[in-house]
């Protein structure tokens, strides 16, 4: 070693402004990957992926939001985990999916997907009956998306074997629960 | 050690068999599990897709209210959103507050989470399990499928091996079951793609039986209502998609057990398996109680 030692660099403090926002969403920082592309080697989806987890993380460090934002991977990815789990930066991708979806819905992207509609009636049934009724969560997702027919056969199979009760359970305290909702929104109280 | 029980959406539907098995398995070991009253949703992926501090607040709901008691939970997804919450509120005095405010009491994010397996295989032990079984499940070749949320993230879940958990396996052993060695026990099933783009569900439930029938196995074992809806619903359609033929009863660890156990049939809801068990158990020379 000769002289001094050179400035060490903050890596979390480059980065665009997509990083950024991805970080603050989610506590992970993408900034922190040197793409040894581990976490495509494990995702179930990378296969039919249009970008791969790895490559997605790049992106975000190149600030490519809108490709990003529109891309069909934030929406197929299934949560498993597995990528926060092997990760040895401890990078998310599970996680920074969950911020770009919430930002794609922000920033009323087009999605390639139905999983905004599916979460919309989904928690809609959380704040009203504070349960989820499986037959009434599809019934208002194939009225909101209009996919009558896809799965018709398997309503009467799921009938038959008792596991599709027609009435749900609901708790009380609907009005406390719209109050929680709005507060969370809100990011608190006030 | 007091339990209170957590049942989740899908034990009052798609997996109510789930529901009842695990209540006839507790019922054999007098193990009291009282439900907790005026649970609410944990929120699911839904939640923690679209909004963090929500995703942690309707777990804080219910978990504030155990009044100290452990909370028992047998859906591996709620499992996950539950413990999730514990580990950011517990962990993080910013977002407790911010927590509190939402639900409108504090909560500390100390109110203990564990799932069935864990419950039955270290607190119940497995001794214990093994003087229950009255009719063993010898020959019986089971693949044990965790799927991911039980053991994934370690950090937050501390179940098991993130990458070969064997309490599943273990309590099929005990059960006088056969686990096979097959590397897909934490795959993914495809989870709610089911719903919003079910081609996911069958290339990955495709891969995961294939699997299991190459190690061996006559039948898959879960412990996810998911995981379970999954492989068996969608079965038929990804034999025919790949022209392949599994014809693999997909069962709940707890309707196994309990056959081993003795509970009585109506109590296991054998029925409710859309790849009919029947001629497997008859095979082996299993039957549970009329």
């Amino acid at each position: 070693m000769t002289g001094g030692m050179a400035p060490s660099i903050e890596i979390e403090s480059i980065g665009g402004s997509l990083a950024g926002d991805v970080q603050a969403r989610s506590g992970t920082s993408p900034m922190s990957c040197f793409q040894c592309a581990k976490c495509s080697s494990g995702c179930p989806v990378a296969a039919r992926a249009d970008i791969k987890p790895h490559e997605l993380v790049r992106m975000v460090q190149m600030d490519q939001r809108e490709a990003v934002l529109s891309s069909r991977f934030i929406w197929e990815c299934t949560s498993c985990q597995t990528c926060a789990t092997r990760c040895p930066q401890n990078v998310s991708v599970a996680g920074m999916n969950d911020a770009l979806r919430a930002m794609s819905r922000a920033a009323a992207a087009p999605a390639p997907s139905t999983v905004p509609a599916f979460t919309e009636v989904f928690l809609d049934a959380v704040r009203n009956r504070g349960r989820v009724s499986e037959l009434a969560l599809m019934i208002r997702y194939k009225l909101r998306t209009g996919r009558f027919f896809e799965d018709a056969d398997k309503a009467p199979v799921m009938l038959k074997k008792g596991k599709l009760p027609l009435f749900g359970t609901q708790v009380g305290g609907k009005s406390e629960r719209k109050a929680l909702f709005a507060r969370a929104a809100k990011g608190g109280a006030k | 050690m007091s339990y209170t029980f957590f049942p989740g959406c899908s034990l009052e539907g798609s997996a109510k068999d789930f529901h009842s098995s695990t209540m006839a398995v507790a019922a054999k070991l007098g193990l009291g599990l009282p439900e907790l009253k005026d649970w609410i949703c944990c929120g699911s992926t839904a939640a923690h897709a679209s909004d963090p501090l929500l995703a942690d607040a309707l777990p804080a709901k219910s978990l504030s209210a155990a009044g100290g008691a452990t909370v028992a939970v047998a859906c591996a997804a709620c499992y996950s959103r539950l413990k999730t919450a514990n580990h950011h509120i517990a962990s993080d005095a910013a977002l407790r507050a911010k927590v509190a405010e939402v639900v409108g009491r504090d909560y500390d994010g100390r109110t203990p989470v564990l799932h069935m397996l864990e419950i039955l295989c270290r607190d119940v032990g497995l001794d214990r399990i093994a003087a229950a079984v009255s009719r063993p499940l010898s020959g019986l070749k089971v693949a044990c499928y965790y799927g991911c949320l039980l053991a994934r993230p370690p950090e937050i879940t501390n179940f098991d091996d993130a990458e070969n958990p064997t309490l599943m396996d273990k309590l099929m052993e005990a059960a006088g079951a056969e686990p096979v060695d097959w590397p897909y026990k934490t795959e993914c099933c495809g989870a709610s793609a089911s719903i919003t783009d079910s081609s996911i569900v069958l290339d990955l439930g495709n891969k995961i039986l294939a699997m299991a029938q190459t190690a061996g196995a006559d039948c898959i074992v879960t412990a996810c209502p998911l995981c379970q809806l999954n492989l068996d619903l969608r079965q038929k359609d990804m034999e025919a998609r790949f022209g392949r033929t599994y014809n693999l009863p997909v069962f709940y660890f707890t309707q196994l057990l309990g056959l081993a156990m003795g509970c009585p049939a109506d109590k296991l809801s054998l029925a409710s398996l859309v790849v009919e068990p029947q001629a497997l158990l008859q095979a082996k020379g299993i039957g549970a109680e009329a």
